[in-house]
């Protein structure tokens, strides 16, 4: 390499490295909402990865002029509702949606969920998402208590709304429209441990140390200490805690940890989903060692809904999109698929299903009202009591 | 960054160097040098170097202050600036400046005995981390035995391993059911109780730090200046007192550097404390990451400033320390090596042999055991029969998964590609500080010890912090300015990687003999060529390590990663993990020996394109 060479080489790898440095960055003009929205993806261009991210033009058809007919729908979701190891129901949904309307469904997984919208729309930074799936009653309470604009916008007439299970309907407002559910209960371990029937067994000394739960932080165990504020009381629940406490339940981080330490053998009773045989089924496990225990006959629901963002424009491609996932036979597969409960009594489900999937005698759970501004002084007070100690 | 080339000469790094005229290639003088043949030709190529030779020493003049300005741009743009959008909640709530929350923190019962538990615990490891350290980097630094370099090279690779598989290795190794407990069973003793108490925490913060302890210590050994031992001898000193004299002071700031970095890592452990010990164990982090998920900013803001100022402090007086010890050397010249086979087996050679191979049966069952059950896990089905399904599911996800979803190869290639770039940007930015807090001027350790600030900021904040500052952009003249993909999440991970780089350089450069540097520099060296020429290779062994540390940090990163991640193609090995954690270890374990294999590649190339210390080093 001559030094003429080896200089205009430097240069122009500066100038690319200029470029790339670029394609790190966006600018968007703000306050005008009728200009080129689509460039907020610019950033995508420098992922030099091959994932066909090319939507980002597609977005600014979308949201851009009202007059057209909107070509995607972004939905934001968890990311275990697209890519679990075991199944998800985001790539059939997808496809089947796009069969059927002729649009292109754009999922987005942010990484701290919900939370990021809420972020976003109080930094006034455009979302991009029309609709999330996946939201709680926990979630809804945080997003009205944080949000400094309204998140989601209240939803319409939804075709097959009228099916979905009455106790399942967690919104006053009618934002967030449920479309599945899961239950949280005991699994056990037969071999080593009879599960008590109700929350007092689990206070007896033959279960001392037998209980993996979670922090309050995660849904499982945040499920697990609502059931029992429900079924023991508002007053009564803390001497519950303290006296389980005492008999050495194990209250771990996340549900990962404690499901893998339970499956490791260090405790024979782990809080989980009422599902858990559906997967031991899938991979051909021993079943004594998925046995559900619905403690007092009863377990935690903890349903997902599905809610507009208020600044979306594709309303009625969103409002399609709602129906759509109501349909009897939406329904069934999303359940299958994302091992869940369905939301509605019309879901066609495989006869078969519920030779796993185990519904409780008596589902509980308590509603938006019943928790706002209840919420975080119970899990507080549980907090300091438990790791005060 | 060998530094070998003579101080005129111009180098590939400052050639292209835009504002430099010379740079120009069509002056007649660069047309004439690259086709040279005629004696006028030779005459301008001369005038040309004679003008390229102060060009460059000017250029060279400025590297260290641009590199400096360049270190404190990017240092503002990834780190404070973000990190401030969020630590600013904690003073300003509801639009007026206030210290309340400081005041009910620190008057809360509550929260100053998760303080003090967060202290003692972080104490603790502090201490079995050098316990177990130590003797691994006597053992890297003073003997000889096959696999040593490579053994030297895999020390951190438990740095990148996620808190979940370390939780599997963990509860397969000292559970219930684990490895010990068997172990023990056969000689008649046990069972021991560790899991879900204190214990199972600390040899879990020491299966992290240990390495970091011993990688760091390791690297001062191979450095020190030795020479003086023969002297003490001759004096009349014992080999015992010789070498506490001469080499022990050369080692204690690396030793308390470890052990300082070790605290301020264990101070703010959180996922690991809930996965080995549980709730009844919780530490301040878990407050601060309960506070932020629901969104009390106030509250999760205080706590991470509170959690900064500890671990700040601290490290503030560690390098007062450091500083005030410093020792001057003239070179490299670490004592001899031992073979591991003592040549005679008298009673001394056989006593020591006896507490190394002590030594190791307790470094398999912290470090290899853990990493061993991951490596099982991974090709065991649920009935417990040999499996090779959870690697086929990888293969499978990679030739199938959607767009949407994570596939292996991408995040193997991105890991490497972060790491490389990591590498690249880190390791001058942690030398340049280095060069800047060794400098003799008031209040540098102070600028020292913010300069660590990356190291002590918790990561879910950092992450916060990125998403608002940088993800969202920032309103400037009516254009919302956001910064994300690739770049931005180099950016992020050389920030939280230089400080390593700094941190295993600054003592030994801070030693260097400050005569022999200004030798140089009055026989016309520039301050950056000084640096190259001579106290880099004085310090190589740092920046190695140094180097060494910034790859396992960029590999092992998550927090920024998933919030810088602008598309769903910019996700790595950790991402990769995390999503295929399910109701069965297999994937997920599968892909961690994949981070292992991966990793471990990486850490043997580095320290073989570092170069061997004690072949090259011998100093002046």
């Amino acid at each position: 390499m001559t030094n003429i060479d080896r200089r205009r080489f430097i240069r122009s790898a500066g100038a690319a490295g200029t470029a790339v440095l670029l394609a790190g960055c966006s600018a968007e003009r703000t306050g005008n909402g009728n200009g080129d929205d689509g460039n907020g993806n610019g950033d995508d261009g420098g992922n030099g990865g091959d994932d066909g991210n090319g939507n980002g033009s597609d977005d600014g058809t979308a949201n851009g002029d009202g007059d057209d007919e909107p070509t995607t729908l972004t939905v934001g979701t968890y990311e275990s509702f697209l890519d679990a190891p075991s199944t998800s129901p985001g790539e059939w949904l997808k496809e089947a949606f796009e069969d059927e309307y002729d649009v292109e469904l754009v999922w987005e997984t942010p990484s701290n969920g919900l939370n990021n919208y809420i972020e976003r729309s109080n930094a006034g930074s455009t979302i991009e998402a029309d609709l999330y799936l996946g939201v709680t009653t926990d979630d809804l309470i945080r997003v009205d208590e944080n949000a400094d604009e309204s998140l989601f916008a209240a939803a319409g007439e939804i075709e097959g709304a009228a099916d979905i299970r009455e106790q399942l309907v967690f919104d006053p407002d009618n934002r967030a429209v449920p479309f599945e559910t899961g239950y949280i209960s005991l699994v056990y371990d037969e071999n080593e441990t009879e599960a008590p029937e109700t929350f007092e067994g689990l206070l007896a000394d033959d279960h001392r140390g037998e209980l993996l739960a979670q922090s309050p932080e995660s849904q499982t165990g945040r499920a697990f200490l609502l059931h029992t504020i429900h079924t023991i009381g508002e007053e009564e629940y803390l001497d519950y805690w303290a006296e389980l406490q005492d008999n050495d339940v194990r209250v771990l981080g996340s549900w990962s940890d404690s499901y893998a330490a339970y499956t490791e053998g260090e405790a024979p009773m782990v809080v989980s989903y009422s599902t858990d045989q559906v997967f031991a089924n899938m991979e051909d496990a021993d079943l004594s060692k998925h046995q559900i225990r619905f403690l007092n006959d009863q377990a935690y629901a903890n349903p997902e809904g599905m809610a507009r963002f208020a600044d979306s424009e594709a309303i009625d491609l969103a409002e399609s999109f709602m129906s759509f996932v109501l349909r009897p036979d939406v329904q069934g597969e999303i359940a299958e698929r994302n091992v869940v409960f369905p939301a509605t009594t019309t879901a066609e489900l495989d006869p078969e299903y519920d030779e796993f999937a185990h519904e409780p005698p008596e589902p509980v759970t308590f509603t938006y009202d019943e928790l706002q501004g209840n919420l975080s002084d119970w899990v507080d007070a549980w907090n300091r009591q438990f790791a005060g100690n | 960054m060998t530094g070998s080339t003579p101080g005129t000469d111009s180098s590939p790094a400052t050639d292209g160097g835009a504002d430099t005229p010379v740079s120009d290639a069509d002056t007649p003088d660069e047309a004439s040098r690259s086709t040279g043949r005629s004696d006028e030709d030779s005459r301008s190529i001369g005038r040309s170097d004679d003008r390229r030779g102060r060009l460059v020493r000017g250029t060279e003049a400025r590297a260290l202050q641009a590199g400096a300005i360049v270190t404190a741009a990017l240092l503002v743009v990834v780190f404070f600036y973000p990190v401030s959008t969020v630590f600013v909640e904690a003073v300003i709530v509801d639009g007026s400046p206030t210290l309340s929350a400081f005041v009910d923190i620190l008057s809360d019962r509550f929260y100053l005995d998760i303080f003090a538990f967060t202290a003692y615990q972080a104490a603790l490891s502090t201490v079995l981390s050098v316990a177990i350290g130590l003797p691994a980097a006597w053992l890297l630094a003073r003997f000889e035995f096959p696999g040593r370099r490579t053994l030297r090279s895999l020390t951190i690779l438990p740095f990148v391993l996620p808190s979940i598989m370390v939780a599997v290795g963990f509860v397969a190794t000292f559970g219930a059911n684990g490895t010990l407990n068997s172990a023990l069973a056969i000689i008649g003793l046990g069972p021991v109780e560790l899991m879900f108490t204190l214990k199972a925490i600390l040899i879990a913060h020491a299966f992290y730090n240990a390495p970091l302890v011993a990688r760091i210590v390791t690297a001062a050994w191979e450095s020190v200046d030795a020479r003086a031992i023969e002297t003490a001898r001759s004096l009349g000193a014992s080999p015992l007192r010789a070498t506490l004299d001469v080499v022990v002071p050369q080692l204690m700031p690396a030793i308390l550097m470890g052990s300082a970095l070790t605290f301020i890592f264990t101070f703010a452990s959180f996922p690991i404390v809930l996965a080995l010990g549980g709730y009844g164990l919780a530490t301040i982090e878990v407050f601060i990451y309960r506070q932020l998920i629901n969104l009390n900013y106030t509250e999760a803001a205080a706590l991470a400033i509170i959690e900064l100022v500890i671990s700040l402090g601290l490290l503030y007086g560690y390098l007062r320390y450091e500083d005030a010890k410093r020792i001057s050397r003239r070179g490299v010249h670490p004592p001899p090596r031992r073979s591991l086979l003592p040549d005679r087996w008298t009673p001394k050679a056989a006593m020591t042999r006896l507490a190394i191979a002590g030594y190791a049966v307790i470094a398999a069952f912290v470090f290899l055991s853990p990493i061993v059950s991951m490596i099982l896990a991974s090709v065991t089905a649920s009935d417990g029969s040999f499996t090779l399904a959870h690697y086929a599911f990888l293969l499978e996800r990679q030739a199938t998964g959607a767009s949407f979803q994570v596939r292996p190869l991408g995040a193997i290639r991105n890991s490497l590609m972060f790491a490389l770039g990591t590498l690249a940007v880190a390791v001058p930015m942690g030398v340049v500080v280095s060069v800047v807090t060794t400098r003799r001027y008031r209040g540098r350790k102070l600028v020292d010890a913010i300069a660590m600030a990356p190291l002590a900021v918790s990561g879910i904040i950092v992450g916060l912090g990125l998403l608002r500052g940088l993800v969202f952009g920032v309103e400037i003249a009516g254009w919302r300015i956001a910064v994300g993909g690739s770049l931005a999440i180099v950016a992020a991970h050389a920030v939280s990687a230089y400080p390593f780089v700094t941190r295993n350089v600054t003592p030994g450069l801070a030693a260097i003999d400050r005569s022999m540097i200004e030798s140089a520099r009055s026989l016309g060296a520039t301050r950056t060529r000084t640096l190259l020429d001579i106290e880099l290779p004085l310090v190589r062994a740092g920046v190695v390590a140094g180097a060494a540390f910034a790859v396992a940090i960029s590999i092992g990163e998550f927090n920024s990663t998933i919030v810088l991640a602008t598309g769903s193609g910019e996700y790595t090995m950790p991402v990769a993990i995390e999503r295929y954690l399910g109701r069965r270890l297999g994937p997920a374990t599968a892909m961690g020996c994949v981070l292992l294999v991966v990793t471990a590649a990486s850490f043997v190339v580095v320290d073989r394109f570092g170069g061997d210390v004690e072949e090259r080093g011998g100093g002046l």
